[in-house]
């Protein structure tokens, strides 16, 4: 409605239309940020005004949890906005894009002065989320939000919004601690100190995630190198 | 023909000049040699108006002869003409949905009025996105699923019965269903209808008896629904009658289950006796007024328009004014006043029959919410805002207007259903101005104070809407749904697990046996192509027909990408 009422905004934006915010996928998110995006404003339906019924709920808690993991990686989560306004509201729309404008401005490109971790490396930190988002875990806890906070789990207990961020808070660091071990591992055999010292992550930490990773066949032992194993990665089928 | 293999994309872009409307806002000329660069862009065009009919010949034309087998127009919105663009690609022979539209007016010429360059390069931006997503258009065919010409009808009030008459003289079979012993619903408790002081009696009679004589409807009082299954054209509906759970296939439903008279138990010292509402009003009217009563108050907005139930019931003035006039009427020489807070008689009828109520002596006294006015025993004290002075009004009667609220079951109704409910507790029609008869779930209607307080006539005119709206479907035997909607694209690796069905808002997935195990199959006709299911996949085996993953990232690399 802006286009009709001839509200004039900044022509930085640019717009992916989908059908819904329902249809957001983290890490098609993530893996954005990873090509060079610096910005990314999410704008739904008010709630209990959707048109897709839900979907804007289902969006806002996976942007909600987006966030998190970019701030635990290092990328400023100001970056990423779930932000509402009706279809009709098209002043409410230039405002919500003319303040995400500029708080982007600030910020400056990805990997600068306004996120915690700098380029390049800001990049590697982008792929391992990515890695987090279209895997299984992450995946599987978001999809049962919405189960666990209203009709409970199998056992038929409700968790509190309190319980499940705490739970979400513990998967992101696994998930991306595991991804930077998968990731160092790819560059080359390791034993568990290296990574330890390479990640600074305690080493007993790494020793777990081995263990659960040889279990899962991704992980081998490659060799015995000063009385230490040494690890690496099992090639998986695509 | 032109749908050729993926090594052979050729996108035709036809850029707009929307007569000025983009023309005088960005540069033109750079834009159409811009497109020329694109990957595989073979043709571009720009046309003076694209939607007039020598630009729709010219689309056509250009898939003909150019051998185009993607299509990107590049004008205005697509709420208002991606349909028309659709259907002339179509009817070039191309499949519709290798179409897509760069809007580069409303989101770039209209918002970007004073900055040419800078518009010009957003243009460019947006073209580059949309040639992108083109080239991964795959075709779709539209869904065709058959309807069952028969209606569920919840609710037997009189937007019940007035929908269910109206169905079944249009030759559908209707199956009405209503939870008291009775059809009726709140006419029943009602004794004459404003503004024209019909007797709602004889009204109802004549409902119901259109409802038993006609052979089409079958009729279940004492009755609930207990559950819905399917989606539209192929409902299955669970009743429960006095003689056990009925399971009945229906095309359509109609929601007609009506509001609920709010109590106000606590307020103005409300007993049912000396202090009652308007609907106990209406039987006192009915029986006849005691005719000691000489001193009536009205109080109105009791138990609304505050902080829990914020809404204006609107029928509440209606009524009162009605039951005053009555009043008048049963006892001339007793003294009727209404204390208000805003006066709602919208339409003519009513505003006559305020006027009518003041001839007949009706008074109208304005009271401040802060200061609301106060019941005694035989008295209400209220402080008149006009005259700045409190006053005492003698009473026999006083009569408090309560708001309609949702049923108490309106909860239950809307997960059974799959519906949404308002903060109200109102069913919520699927758009205010564009279907404010309809769910955003197809096949699925809502008539009378199911969605909000509504007067006789308004129910009426609700229930025979809801009625048509439903007959349509009905009337042509079969839907046609968009295909763009969610679809299986890794049966491998789905697992069967059934988290996105859990998530569906439209109950359009459902865990299947086959031949590979547990898989998800996706009720197309049921779909909305909301994406929730393929941005929940932790085995990424769902997607979205014209948004698929890959769809969406091309469309955001050619964003990132920067060789202007």
């Amino acid at each position: 409605m802006a286009g009709v009422s001839r509200l004039q905004y900044t022509p930085e934006i640019k717009t992916v239309r989908i059908m819904c915010t329902g249809r957001i996928d983290p890490a098609m998110v993530a893996r954005a940020f990873q090509k060079g995006l610096d910005g990314l404003m999410v704008v739904g339906c008010y709630f209990g005004d959707c048109h897709y019924i839900s979907g804007n709920v289902q969006a806002k808690a996976k942007i909600d949890m987006t966030r998190k993991l970019f701030k635990y990686i290092g990328v400023n989560e100001e970056r990423l906005a779930f932000r509402q306004c009706s279809s009709g509201e098209a002043s409410v729309f230039v405002k919500l894009v003319t303040e995400f404008d500029e708080k982007i401005r600030d910020l400056g490109p990805l990997g600068g002065d306004g996120d915690r971790v700098k380029a390049p490396e800001i990049f590697g930190k982008l792929k391992a989320a990515e890695a987090v988002l279209a895997g299984e875990k992450i995946r599987w806890v978001m999809g049962k939000r919405t189960p666990f906070l209203e009709t409970g789990n199998m056992y038929g207990e409700i968790f509190t919004e309190h319980e499940f961020n705490r739970a979400i808070d513990m998967i992101i660091v696994e998930e991306i601690e595991v991804q930077e071990i998968l990731a160092k591992l790819k560059e080359g055999a390791r034993s568990v100190k290296d990574l330890a010292g390479d990640l600074a992550i305690p080493s007993e930490r790494i020793f777990r995630y081995i263990t659960a990773l040889k279990r899962k066949g991704m992980v081998a032992l490659d060799n015995v190198t000063d009385r230490s194993p040494i690890f690496q990665l099992v090639p998986q089928e695509v | 023909m032109p749908e050729n293999n993926d090594q052979d994309i050729r996108i035709g872009v036809f850029i707009c000049h929307c007569g000025s409307n983009i023309a005088g806002y960005l540069d033109m000329e750079a834009l159409s040699d811009y497109a020329q660069t694109l990957p595989n862009v073979t043709f571009v065009q720009r046309n003076l108006y694209s939607c007039s009919e020598g630009g729709i010949n010219e689309i056509k034309k250009g898939v003909e002869e150019q051998d185009l087998n993607r299509v990107v127009v590049a004008s205005c919105t697509p709420r208002t003409h991606e349909p028309l663009f659709r259907s002339s690609c179509e009817e070039a022979g191309l499949n519709p949905y290798l179409f897509e539209m760069v809007n580069i007016r409303d989101q770039c010429s209209w918002v970007h009025m004073r900055e040419k360059e800078d518009g010009t390069a957003k243009a460019k931006d947006l073209i580059r996105m949309g040639v992108a997503k083109a080239a991964l258009l795959e075709p779709q065919e539209s869904i065709t699923s058959d309807v069952c010409a028969r209606a569920l009808v919840i609710g037997g009030g009189l937007a019940g019965m007035t929908a269910s008459t109206a169905l079944a003289r249009r030759g559908y079979e209707v199956v009405l269903v209503e939870k008291e012993e009775n059809l009726g619903g709140m006419l029943r408790r009602l004794h004459k209808l404003g503004p024209t002081m019909t007797d709602a009696s004889d009204l109802m009679e004549e409902k119901i008896q259109e409802i038993v004589q006609h052979a089409k409807i079958t009729v279940f009082t004492q009755s609930r629904v207990t559950a819905v299954q399917g989606f539209i054209g192929k409902f299955e509906a669970d009743i429960e009658t006095q003689s056990g759970v009925k399971k009945i296939d229906i095309g359509v439903i109609l929601m007609a289950t009506g509001g609920r008279a709010f109590v106000p138990e606590g307020l103005y010292g409300y007993d049912g006796q000396r202090v009652i509402t308007q609907l106990e009003m209406e039987k006192l009217l009915n029986n006849g007024l005691d005719s000691d009563i000489k001193n009536v108050v009205m109080i109105q907005c009791v138990g609304s328009r505050n902080q829990e139930r914020p809404y204006c019931s609107r029928i509440c003035c209606q009524i009162a004014v009605k039951n005053a006039i009555l009043t008048k009427d049963q006892i001339p020489d007793a003294s009727v006043s209404i204390l208000y807070r805003d006066m709602q008689m919208y339409g003519v009828e009513n505003e006559e029959m305020f006027r009518d109520s003041k001839a007949k002596g009706v008074r109208y006294i304005h009271y401040d919410p802060a200061r609301p006015p106060q019941t005694e025993s035989d008295q209400v004290r209220v402080y008149h805002s006009l005259l700045g002075r409190e006053m005492a009004l003698p009473t026999d009667l006083v009569v408090l207007s309560t708001p309609l609220v949702a049923p108490e079951d309106a909860g239950i109704t809307s997960q059974i259903l799959r519906v949404p409910v308002d903060e109200n507790g109102f069913f919520l029609e699927g758009h205010v101005k564009l279907k404010p008869l309809d769910f955003a779930t197809d096949g699925i209607f809502l008539c009378g104070s199911a969605r909000f307080p509504a007067n006789i006539r308004e129910v009426i005119a609700q229930g025979l809407g809801a009625a048509s709206r439903a007959s349509i479907p009905m009337s042509k035997g079969s839907v046609v749904v968009e295909p763009i909607i969610s679809v299986l694209a890794d049966e491998d690796a789905c697992r069967g697990c059934g988290l996105c069905v859990a998530l569906c808002p439209y109950g359009a997935l459902e865990i299947r046996h086959t031949e590979k195990g547990r898989k998800v199959h996706v009720i197309d006709v049921a779909c909305k192509g909301c994406g929730v299911c393929a941005a929940t996949c932790y085995q990424h085996a769902l997607t979205i027909n014209s948004y698929t993953d890959q769809q969406l990232q091309a469309q955001i690399d050619a964003f990132l990408i920067d060789d202007i």
